[in-house]
């Protein structure tokens, strides 16, 4: 495994801080070249490959979409997750030469996130319908709910409460309930 | 599509013979179809009875799990994965708890984590005997279907002691379980383990050697071991192949390094290598559930921390601080730190896990399921290209699709 990273990191990967598998941010037009060493190194199962949109997220400075892959190796036993980063309309070549099954996990996150894959053989939409415009796990795309309404003219929006949710606002009163490992990283 | 197929070799014998000339056909099996197990559909391209190529499309319940788990906080998330697997929801309902618990760095009391364990391999079994049910139905079989929906049965009433429900528990939780074992629960559950083996006799007696059953599975669907890890292939269907893959002996979670139990391996990768490796992992499923049983001692059955487990009913009765904690975990949760978890776990259709996404809120960020039935499924096509179109359906009842764990 350190030899496999190493390897990746002269392509220019960046380590990501992880506790248990490694996770590492390449750039995009290495991509195909870290997934072949990865592939030598017998990691034979493309577990899953899917992309984060990152529009939302609180001081996220860098590019608006990323994809992961997570990648098995059933002889070593081991797990390694690679990264890219992207912006919206970038494209990224496609890993089916590599797996089979990024066949239909490309599909995927381009039904999901509208990211186009080079070199796809088929890449149409997986589980939204046709007629259906979007890509529904963007984060600025609508959930289609209506606001509660009550006799007095009151209504609750629910985006709106849900945004006191969310990790840029402090909550409703601002208080942390706080995870031991949250807790922790304040007091560092 | 034109008739472009020609160099096929059967094609040539039938056409030589008889001096018909095939034609690709190119039918729809499904939607709505009942061997398909849900709403699948298939397009398969025929060259006469030889099934030349099959495309599953799928989406027709496509329900959006993961949009709306990153608009709901972690807490009310417990509700939705077990409605992805219908037949094996303790499985989902553990992957997802355990990301998030990683996501939290929650500790989980060992009666909780054994109380886990028993209620997912039991569910593991009920899957099973369900999918010993419905794929002996496609052979012609009917006869199987009662005698394992039988003690289907019997498991979903145990699951209704437990959740009050028969299907869409809900009964895990973030740390913990949501109460205890009700009584008289262990009882009725070791009835069932000592019961349990003369079953499965009953139910080997009634097919694994039967001629029909024999002819119509071994040598049919195969799938070589390259072919199912290029598909990433994983759980009963890839240890049929001979890779002996299992997440809860690879990389153990919920204390399933302490338990005895083997992990069944076929080599011939046929529709008879899923069935049986699926009819002795029952077994295997059994020991760890009397084990987990066994062990079963009275303790705490949450993490103690006020900040993941609400406080127990009576205190709110009594203590103010309890009140505070619990208004303030139901309205608004807890909030994990910037982080990002993905669990592996071994299902009873393969790898699942959940990588969930933290950006400091109580809902999370993005959700994403690795499901094994939508992935399993992208291997049908070299399974059955080639053969014939009857045994089409058994490849895929061997399989073991489940449609909400294909469509999210």
């Amino acid at each position: 495994m350190e030899d496999l990273v190493k390897k990746l990191l002269e392509l220019g990967a960046e380590h990501l801080k992880a506790d248990d598998a490694p996770n590492l941010v390449i750039d995009k037009s290495n991509i195909i070249k870290s997934l072949e060493i990865i592939k030598d190194a017998d990691f034979n199962i493309l577990s899953d490959l899917f992309a984060i949109d990152y529009s939302q997220y609180p001081e996220h400075d860098s590019k608006r979409f990323a994809v992961v892959y997570n990648l098995y190796s059933v002889s070593k036993n081991e797990r390694i997750f690679l990264r890219l980063e992207l912006d919206s309309d970038e494209k990224i070549a496609s890993a089916s030469d590599l797996w089979k099954s990024a066949l239909v996990l490309e599909r995927e996150v381009f039904d999901m996130f509208g990211i186009r894959f080079l070199g796809h053989p088929n890449l149409v939409k997986l589980h939204t319908p046709d007629e259906l415009e979007g890509h529904p796990l963007l984060k600025d795309f609508p959930l289609g709910e209506s606001p509660t309404l009550f006799n007095d003219g009151r209504f609750i929006d629910p985006s709106s409460f849900r945004a006191s949710l969310k990790g840029a606002s402090k909550g409703l009163t601002g208080y942390k309930g706080g995870a031991r490992r949250g807790m922790k990283r304040v007091r560092e | 599509m034109s008739k472009t197929i020609t160099k096929n070799n059967k094609k040539e014998t039938i056409s030589n013979k008889s001096e018909f000339k095939t034609k690709l056909m190119r039918i729809n099996m499904g939607p709505q179809h009942p061997s398909t197990h849900g709403v699948l559909r298939l397009v398969v391209d025929l060259e006469g009875e030889v099934v030349a190529a099959v495309k599953p499309q799928i989406g027709y319940l496509h329900t959006g799990f993961e949009k709306t788990m990153e608009n709901r906080s972690y807490m009310q998330n417990v509700t939705y994965p077990n409605r992805m697997d219908y037949t094996a929801s303790f499985s989902h309902d553990l992957a997802y708890v355990l990301s998030a618990e990683k996501l939290m760095d929650a500790v989980v009391p060992i009666r909780a984590q054994r109380v886990r364990v028993l209620l997912t391999e039991l569910n593991r079994i009920a899957s099973h005997l369900i999918y010993f049910a419905t794929g002996l139905l496609d052979m012609g079989a009917l006869t199987l279907y009662f005698y394992t929906m039988r003690e289907r049965e019997d498991i979903l009433d145990l699951f209704e002691m437990i959740a009050g429900a028969r299907m869409n528990y809900g009964y895990f939780r973030i740390g913990g379980l949501a109460y205890d074992v009700p009584e008289g629960f262990e009882e009725k559950l070791r009835a069932f383990i000592s019961k349990f083996p003369k079953m499965m006799q009953q139910y080997a007696d009634l097919f694994a050697k039967n001629d029909i059953f024999l002819a119509r599975s071994k040598g049919i669907g195969v799938l070589s071991q390259e072919i199912a890890l290029d598909y990433a292939m994983t759980g009963p269907s890839l240890r049929a192949t001979g890779v002996g893959l299992d997440f809860r002996k690879a990389a153990p979670y919920s204390g399933y390094e302490d338990y005895d139990f083997n992990v069944p391996t076929a080599t011939a990768g046929d529709v008879y290598s899923r069935f049986m490796v699926r009819f002795e992992e029952m077994g295997e499923s059994l020991k760890i559930v009397e084990q987990a049983l066994n062990r079963l001692e009275p303790g705490p059955i949450k993490d103690p921390s006020r900040h993941i487990s609400l406080p127990p009913r009576d205190e709110l009765a009594s203590s103010m601080e309890a009140v505070i904690f619990h208004f303030k975990l139901v309205t608004e949760g807890f909030h994990p730190a910037k982080a990002e978890s993905y669990v592996a776990t071994e299902s009873a259709r393969g790898e699942l896990g959940y990588f969930l996404v933290s950006d400091g809120g109580s809902m999370p960020y993005r959700v994403k399921v690795r499901v094994p039935s939508l992935i399993n499924l992208q291997a049908l096509e070299s399974a059955c290209k080639g053969g014939l179109f009857a045994d089409l359906v058994m490849t895929l009842a061997s399989f073991d699709p489940i449609l909400g764990d294909i469509d999210k």
